[in-house]
């Protein structure tokens, strides 16, 4: 027997097995109501990907005519082909924080929905000091998952209507003109305490950037400040509005950019590698460039890769 | 309506037969009278006006080490977080909800089931404020109750079947309900729950028969009450008068103020009051203003929901001292002359004696052990803040690894949280369930929120005493003095209900269903129930013999936060029951 058909035969088994266990654990599992161990083999052999992705949230993702759309929306696609599995999309209620959206999605299942879990969730901000937080006792937050493949670099915007301003040269002129926000983010907090306050009543606030976007359009406001790639959406939503993309700076903000990759269960690292391989290769072919160019966003590779680029040049 | 299983199903309607036989449908009249009939409870806060007094005197302090267990019904299911209703009794049968916005229909002599209603929730439902339910209303034949995803559902009494839904508010924009409505003049009245997504709490009025909206008033400064005729909406007045007045920009139009723990109603000044919650954002920096009317108390029209008065226990609220809690009308003597006034247990360790018709201040005093945040009230009953280290930081402000930690007691979670109080007329003193802890706030370095950076908060609750955090305190309102207390290791969070008997009813989280002299504070009895108490205690009599019910199932709020708290609280089981006590016949002369 060579060893190929060994291979074969093993893999087939393999496989029985897996799909054995695979539908025992389902079967257990729905009456345990507890949240389903889905590991990289467990994932390969049930055929689908479970991709995380805040609901409602262009240009990352969204749902259009049933389907799911955006740059969150088409890795995911690209993970699962590549791992051969169907693309499932786990549409995420956002929580106030990103803790708690990896404990309801991730890790733990939120208490009205144990089971309701992503294999994958994108999106998440790629950050040491994040990842290895400690709370009052000590503990580590969150150590009950695994942050890792940065796929983007994202930044602060403000778009803004010329008609109304000329330019925007500092984020004092919005002493004067009115600016939105979404509620409840950091352009909110921003622009709501700099300045000793002084452009606290120049804030409009908005469910969602695009609702501040029609306002904008309609002139009711003058700019909008949100992430790059939700303003360079708008844009491309409005060409011929004469809405134009501002580049000024924002002081006294602590973050100014932020890397963003996706986040498993750490005890789903297997299935966190084939992730990781997949995401890698997308931003070193010049792939992930590519989707964010279809959606007609710039695209800024993560800092993460400034180091490893960097020495590979040499 | 989950269908009974076959076996039990004729037993069932036999039964519920057999009870609206002689059942008499509730009326506006009993509900008024709620607080001084023996023979059945039909309002939350046993009489309107929420003094949870039962004029019952079988059951006293000589005989109530001869309680004993009736019976006891399981809620079923693996669903047993939080159990903080209280039960409704009306002509021999138990109305009662559970968590995850259940309601059942128990027969009060037996314990047998009649009925149960599983309120179908939408998936992707993101709850606020866990998924407890606080108690259903009755009217007429109908039960009807709040649910997580912010409808009215009105049932039959006698079948469980729907009779009609409203939708209160989008559960998809942050509300919810969790507090029992109340009933009056015909009118079910609720409030809703809402989390930091940008809600405006609001009261709002629906014909209890055909469930249509009568009036809604808003209770942030800026927006529009209504009243509804022949399905018009008309407009009935701006919350405050106009926007903008307490408030910077345009964030009242997103001011928070949630009235998630339901109302009180006095007939004598023919006011409903109402608490409301914290103002949004969280960083009170944001917003320089009083922000009205969050953490405020307001007496409300319930003709046509005009508010007329307020008064606000923290203006510009930075601690989340969420000011819900309770406004227990009663009435005393001071020079010879009665005195109409209601009590108010707050958030943030003040107790305040208001003039229940003109909701101005007669006094306030703490509570709680210390207070840190302010260092008194003035003679308007305002704060008096702390302004050296009682706020915390300007998250703006903070540079380096850690903003500054500020050190706040109360905690968040109150001097008082939502568990109800008690007033008993034969003492004049007030029952507070309280507890002793205090919160470290910090502006977090490293926050996320949505895929984007933020600046966030964190903190911490640690209790003020080894040995204990809650404390069941007898308070005079009069005098302010603490005329006696009852120290227990685990924070209480379930409702006190005393009696003529010269008792105090409460439960502790340790699993306790306890009675005290309310004269002395002294322990009188105590039964395990097999898991936290967290509801609120009701008596009635069936058949010439005092009954006490209580819900147990631990939950709530508390094991939803970490900290040292957890280490007392994280070995408590869940669970999911309705116990029933009585005195029998025998053993009400005690030897």
């Amino acid at each position: 027997m060579s060893e190929g058909v060994t291979v074969r035969i093993t893999r087939y088994l393999m496989a029985l097995v897996l799909s054995f266990f695979a539908s025992f654990v389902a079967a257990q599992e729905g009456v345990l109501d507890r949240p389903p161990e889905r590991t990289y083999d467990i994932v390969v052999a049930s055929g689908f990907l479970k991709v995380g992705m805040y609901e409602n949230f262009p240009p990352y993702s969204f749902e259009q005519d049933g389907v799911a759309r955006g740059i969150d929306a088409d890795i995911g696609r690209y993970i699962a082909k590549e791992l051969r599995v169907e693309f499932r999309p786990h549409w995420i209620v956002p929580d106030e924080t990103l803790g708690d959206d990896l404990r309801n999605n991730v890790w733990k299942g939120h208490y009205l929905a144990k089971r309701r879990l992503a294999d994958v969730m994108m999106r998440v901000p790629y950050d040491k000091k994040f990842a290895y937080m400690q709370d009052s006792t000590g503990e580590y937050m969150n150590e009950q998952v695994v942050l890792f493949g940065p796929y983007q670099q994202e930044q602060w915007q403000i778009g803004f209507n010329p008609e109304k301003i000329g330019d925007v040269s500092t984020i004092a002129l919005f002493q004067y003109h009115p600016i939105g926000v979404e509620i409840d983010t950091l352009p909110d907090f921003y622009l709501s305490s700099t300045l000793g306050g002084r452009l606290r009543n120049q804030v409009h606030h908005f469910p969602n950037v695009a609702a501040a976007f029609d306002k904008l359009e309609a002139g009711e406001i003058s700019a909008v400040m949100g992430m790059r790639a939700e303003i360079d959406f708008e844009m491309q939503q409005r060409t011929g509005s004469g809405l134009k993309v501002a580049s000024n700076g924002f002081p006294g903000i602590g973050k100014q950019v932020w890397d963003v990759g996706v986040a498993v269960k750490h005890t789903h690292r297997q299935l966190g590698y084939a992730i990781e391989a997949i995401i890698d290769q997308m931003v070193r072919n010049g792939e992930m460039e590519a989707l964010f160019g279809r959606y007609g966003l710039r695209y800024t590779i993560p800092a993460y890769y400034d180091e490893i680029l960097g020495v590979q040049e040499e | 309506m989950r269908s009974n299983r076959i076996g039990k199903q004729f037993a069932a309607s036999a039964l519920a037969l057999a009870v609206s036989f002689g059942a008499q449908a509730v009326t506006d009249q009993d509900i008024l009278n709620d607080q001084d009939t023996a023979d059945d409870v039909v309002s939350y806060g046993m009489g309107l006006q929420g003094q949870r007094y039962s004029p019952i005197d079988t059951l006293n302090t000589s005989n109530v080490k001869s309680l004993q267990p009736a019976w006891a019904f399981s809620f079923g299911s693996e669903k047993m977080r939080g159990q903080e209703s209280q039960p409704m009794i009306k002509d021999g049968v138990m109305y009662v909800s559970a968590s995850y916005s259940r309601v059942y229909a128990i027969d009060a002599m037996t314990g047998e089931e009649i009925w149960q209603y599983d309120a179908r929730l939408p998936d992707g439902i993101m709850p606020c404020c866990d998924v407890v339910n606080r108690g259903v209303a009755l009217y007429d034949d109908l039960v009807v109750f709040g649910t997580l995803d912010a409808k009215l559902v009105a049932l039959n009494k006698d079948t469980g079947k729907v009779v009609w839904i409203k939708k209160v508010a989008d559960y998809q924009a942050g509300y919810a309900i969790t507090a029992a409505p109340i009933v009056v003049k015909g009118k079910i009245i609720t409030g809703v729950s809402g989390g930091e997504f940008g809600i405006v709490g609001k009261v709002e009025a629906y014909d209890a028969k055909t469930g249509d909206l009568v009036w809604t008033r808003p209770t942030v400064e800026g927006h529009m009450g209504y009243v509804y005729k022949d399905g018009k909406a008309v407009e009935n007045g701006i919350s405050g008068g106009k926007a903008g007045l307490t408030w910077p920009g345009d964030m009242w139009k997103n001011g928070g103020a949630a009235t998630w723990l339901g109302g009180t109603y006095d007939a004598d000044t023919d006011s409903l009051f109402f608490g409301t919650g914290n103002p949004a954002p969280w960083n009170s920096h944001l917003r320089p203003g009083d922000n009205l009317f969050s953490s405020s108390r307001l007496a409300i029209d319930p003709d046509d929901g005009s508010i007329k008065w307020h008064f606000q226990t923290t203006p510009h609220d930075g601690w989340d001292y969420d000011g819900v809690n309770e406004l227990i009308s009663f009435d005393y003597k001071e020079n010879g002359k009665t005195v109409k006034a209601a009590a108010t247990a707050d958030r943030n360790g003040f107790f305040y004696v208001l003039d229940r018709t003109s909701g101005k201040f007669i006094r306030g005093f703490p509570f709680v052990d210390k207070i840190t945040w302010a260092t008194g009230l003035d003679k308007n009953g305002r704060p008096v803040y702390n302004t050296k280290d009682g706020r915390p930081g300007d998250p703006s402000k903070a540079e380096g690894d850690k903003g500054e930690s500020v050190v706040a007691q109360p905690a968040f979670l109150g001097g008082k949280n939502w568990q109800p109080m008690a007033y008993s007329q034969d003492t004049g003193l007030f029952y507070v369930p309280s507890n002793e802890w205090s919160m470290d706030i910090w502006n977090e370095p490293v926050s996320y929120k949505k895929g984007a950076a933020f600046l966030g908060a964190g903190f911490t609750i640690k209790p003020t005493n080894d040995k204990f955090i809650g404390v069941l305190r007898a308070m005079d309102p009069k005098t302010g003095k603490e005329v006696w207390r009852y120290n227990n290791p685990a924070p209480l969070w379930g409702g006190v209900m005393t009696t003529a008997g010269n008792l105090v009813f409460t439960g502790t989280p340790e699993g306790y269903l306890k009675a005290f002299d309310a004269r002395t504070g002294e322990e009188l009895y105590k039964f395990n129930t097999g898991s936290g108490v967290v509801g609120t205690p009701v008596t009635w009599t069936m058949n010439g013999e005092q009954y006490v019910s209580v819900a147990s199932g631990w939950g709530g709020a508390v094991p939803l936060w970490g900290g040292e708290v957890a280490k007392v609280v994280k070995n408590f089981n869940q669970g999911g029951m309705v116990w029933t006590f009585k005195l029998p016949k025998d053993r009400v002369v005690s030897r």
